[in-house]
């Protein structure tokens, strides 16, 4: 069963992708937290790995 | 895809979104610990400077306290040894404080002496001016009497006189009657006999003298009156002395003179001197017998 594959007179699923794009939204929002640590990290201390 | 991958993945993305969000929420809330230790830092700097500044206040402070307290302790010394002077000071004075109070205590009982020996002599003196106006009384009783008897004396002379020469006139009458008697009887060769008068002769009374031989009276010679040719001796009537007596006067074995003694008191006894060899002087002895 290809998830493109649709055979007339199927009841309509949800594409795969959607859990595709779930996964890309938390891995978006981890990299945003990420980011955010280390502009904070940055901007306070100066260095993002050493301890000041 | 199965489902429990897809309820993995749900899951996946919701502890995700859930860690990240409280991974946000702390981060964005955590404390500035550079900021901070940066305004430590620099507060304890600024604290550094001050506690040097106040390090150097301090030093400052104590040098002047020192000098203070140089001054303080020199000060000290001198006001101790004032203190000192002032000290041996008021002992001296209250040294003389307590002899002056003892004088005024001798003055107080010399005069408190003063006065009641001058309230005894004032009383001896008012008893003597009323002794002496008793005298001066009687003095004057007895010259009131001295003149009566006095005029009376010079009567009763008179008397006597008249009589003395009725007496002489008699006797005279009597010596002419016993010449005419005799011229009478003469011649018949008669002699009268003598007339024996019949009123006896009165003879005049004379005191009896005192036996002084077995009394053996001793004692002093007290006062001479030379003028008046008087003696007072040591013994009076309490050692058996009595009016009329006579002592005989010595100095050692000369005699000196007599003392017919015509006042007695009690203690001592008057007398007038007698066959006065020598002048008597105070302290001979005196004594009934030689």
């Amino acid at each position: 069963m290809s998830p493109n594959g649709k055979t007339p007179g199927d009841k309509a699923v949800l594409p795969n992708n959607l859990y595709t794009v779930i996964l890309a939204l938390a891995f978006c929002i981890v990299l945003a937290t990420a980011g955010f640590v280390a502009y904070k990290c940055n901007l306070q201390y100066g260095t993002i790995f050493k301890i000041p | 895809m199965s489902a429990l991958t897809k309820i993995l993945i749900v899951l996946l993305t919701l502890s995700s979104i859930f860690l990240c969000g409280i991974v946000a929420t702390y981060v964005a809330n955590a404390d500035n610990y550079k900021q901070q230790h940066r305004d430590l830092k620099n507060e304890r700097d600024s604290l550094g400077e001050k506690v040097k500044g106040l390090t150097k206040q301090l030093g400052e402070k104590v040098a002047g306290k020192q000098q203070i307290e140089d001054k303080l302790n020199t000060k000290i010394g001198t006001l101790g040894s004032e203190i000192r002077e002032l000290q041996a000071s008021l002992n001296n004075v209250e040294r003389e404080k307590s002899l002056l109070l003892q004088k005024v205590n001798s003055w107080t009982s010399i005069t408190k002496d003063f006065y009641q020996t001058t309230d005894k002599q004032g009383q001896l003196l008012k008893n003597t001016l009323e002794e002496l106006n008793t005298v001066q009384a009687e003095q004057i009783k007895q010259h009131k009497e001295l003149n009566e008897t006095t005029a009376s004396l010079i009567e009763k002379m008179a008397i006597i006189d008249t009589l003395e020469s009725e007496k002489k006139r008699l006797v005279e009458e009597k010596v002419e009657l016993q010449n005419k008697l005799d011229q009478l009887l003469q011649p018949m060769g008669r002699v009268a006999v003598p007339v024996v008068p019949v009123t006896p002769e009165i003879s005049i009374a004379k005191p009896a003298k005192i036996a002084t031989k077995g009394i053996d009276l001793q004692g002093l010679v007290s006062a001479i009156d030379l003028k008046n040719s008087m003696a007072k001796i040591s013994i009076g009537s309490a050692d058996g002395v009595k009016d009329g007596m006579k002592f005989h006067v010595t100095r050692g074995s000369k005699f000196i003179c007599d003392i017919l003694i015509i006042d007695v008191d009690t203690e001592e006894a008057v007398g007038i001197l007698e066959l006065v060899q020598e002048t008597p002087k105070v302290g001979d002895n005196v004594s009934t017998n030689l």
